[in-house]
């Protein structure tokens, strides 16, 4: 009766950004990612890219509510200049370009790999490019 | 260290086919990286890849035994051949100048035999300019064509049964979605991965058993038979397939139960090394099911950045040097 509807969850709403960020007031260098209708999906992921990153002092992520679509990401670093240094957005961005690179390798390798065994599976009528903006 | 994007925090991972021979079923390897990247690949697969299915039914006449709400339940969970997915709009993506696709599909049976009938995917017409989207296993399915099946040893789905006199008439809807809206729109009836156990024996303390000891206690394993093998001429056991251990603990009790050490056998799961097995449903091939959630994925990250980076363009977060 009272559910929300099934597209509350991966639809932002027209009024809502995707990402905002909240600077944390007392602790320095730190700052909370508020990421609308994103789940465990990414927030662990960038969590724990963010852990392997030596700047990076505390990082976490938590879904606050199963009906409230959305993601907090924590992060404090140890501040300083980028490259080596470098605030929680940085450090963020960071994390994100390694993931992307990351799943950019894999995605060819496989591409690869089963072009190797299936080469009519190719490009020019699949939908293997083609990603939904539901974003 | 290195300049710029910091390339120790990067990883490189390997990928390796392993299976493909169906284009429902696709195994394969990711070594060198991390569980959350595995998992994240195995929910978006679940949840996130595009396909078809039906989304509204109109019913104009049933007097089926089933009612109209079970029906259209029935008919939402049809795999329908989604290869033409990347090319439709969704309701979600719709805007101004791209409008949301509609398949439209008209059923209209009536049963006039004494015996009873099947009412199936069969039954389905499409009634749109979208050829191969039909459901998994009919009968149209343009030869040649992307959406290529064996439809040879495939039957059509039962819909509901009927009996004389009864008749069902009925326009369907399908639309593009994905797994997070309803499940109906998973690619895949499984997507799964496992971690590789990596086994150690210790050949010393193994050898305090017989030959009698160690079949008998491989017997006692669950899947024993499969992990190991005894070597009838060294009566060593050996590793035969590492991978049938399905991480319970059976074993350790049982080599308690032989009274051997606690490090006659040693299993621990190899940390960066991970399986995948995914089963399609037939609505897309495997390959092109992990091909689309890598991309999504990937791309769910690069916006992500995108909004990171404009709101520090706007707003930069400053350094306390700098403030």
């Amino acid at each position: 009766m009272n559910a929300p509807d099934r597209y509350e969850r991966f639809v932002v709403p027209e009024h809502a950004q995707k990402v905002t960020r909240e600077i944390d007031t007392k602790v320095r260098h730190a700052a909370t990612f508020v990421i609308e209708r994103e789940d465990h999906t990414v927030g662990n992921i960038v969590r724990m890219q963010l852990h392997r990153d030596p700047n990076v002092i505390f990082a976490g992520y938590k879904v606050p509510h199963p009906l409230e679509y959305k993601l907090l990401i924590k992060v404090q670093t140890k501040g300083g200049q980028p490259p080596q240094g470098g605030e929680p957005p940085q450090a963020l961005m960071n994390a994100l370009t390694d993931l992307t690179a990351e799943l950019d390798s894999i995605g060819t390798q496989f591409q690869e790999a089963v072009a190797a065994v299936r080469p009519q599976l190719g490009e020019p009528t699949s939908p293997m490019a083609v990603v939904p903006d539901y974003q | 260290m290195a300049p710029a994007n910091k390339p120790s925090t990067r990883r490189t991972p390997q990928v390796r086919l392993r299976n493909y021979d169906s284009d429902d079923y696709c195994e394969f390897e990711l070594l060198g990286t991390d569980v959350s990247v595995a998992n994240a690949l195995r929910r978006i697969i679940l949840s996130h890849v595009p396909t078809i299915a039906i989304e509204l039914v109109e019913i104009e006449r049933n007097s089926t035994v089933l009612n109209d709400e079970f029906i259209a339940h029935r008919l939402g969970l049809i795999p329908i051949v989604s290869t033409d997915v990347g090319i439709l709009t969704s309701p979600y993506e719709a805007n101004d100048d791209k409008q949301c696709d509609e398949l439209e599909y008209e059923l209209n049976v009536r049963c006039t035999g004494d015996e009873t009938m099947d009412v199936t995917s069969e039954d389905l017409r499409p009634h749109n300019s979208w050829p191969n989207a039909l459901p998994v296993g009919h009968s149209q399915r343009p030869q040649g064509s992307a959406a290529q099946g064996n439809a040879a040893d495939e039957r059509p789905i039962v819909i509901v049964k009927m009996r004389r006199g009864q008749e069902l008439k009925l326009k369907a809807m399908a639309r593009k979605g994905t797994g997070k809206d309803h499940a109906k729109w998973s690619p895949v009836a499984t997507a799964r991965f496992q971690y590789r156990p990596d086994i150690q024996l210790d050949q010393d303390a193994l050898s305090r058993l017989s030959f009698q000891e160690k079949e008998s206690f491989l017997n006692s394993i669950p899947r024993g038979k499969m992990i190991f093998r005894l070597n009838p001429h060294t009566s060593e056991i050996e590793v035969n397939d590492a991978e049938a251990y399905l991480f319970d603990r059976q074993i350790f009790e049982r080599m308690e139960e032989f009274s051997l050490p606690p490090d006659a056998i040693t299993i621990r799961p190899l940390p960066d090394y991970f399986i995948f097995k995914v089963e399609g449903t037939g609505v897309l091939p495997c390959a092109t099911i992990v091909s689309m959630a890598i991309d999504i994925l990937r791309e769910k990250l690069a916006v992500l950045h995108t909004e990171v980076q404009n709101q520090e363009n706007f707003a930069p977060m400053l350094s306390d040097a700098a403030a």
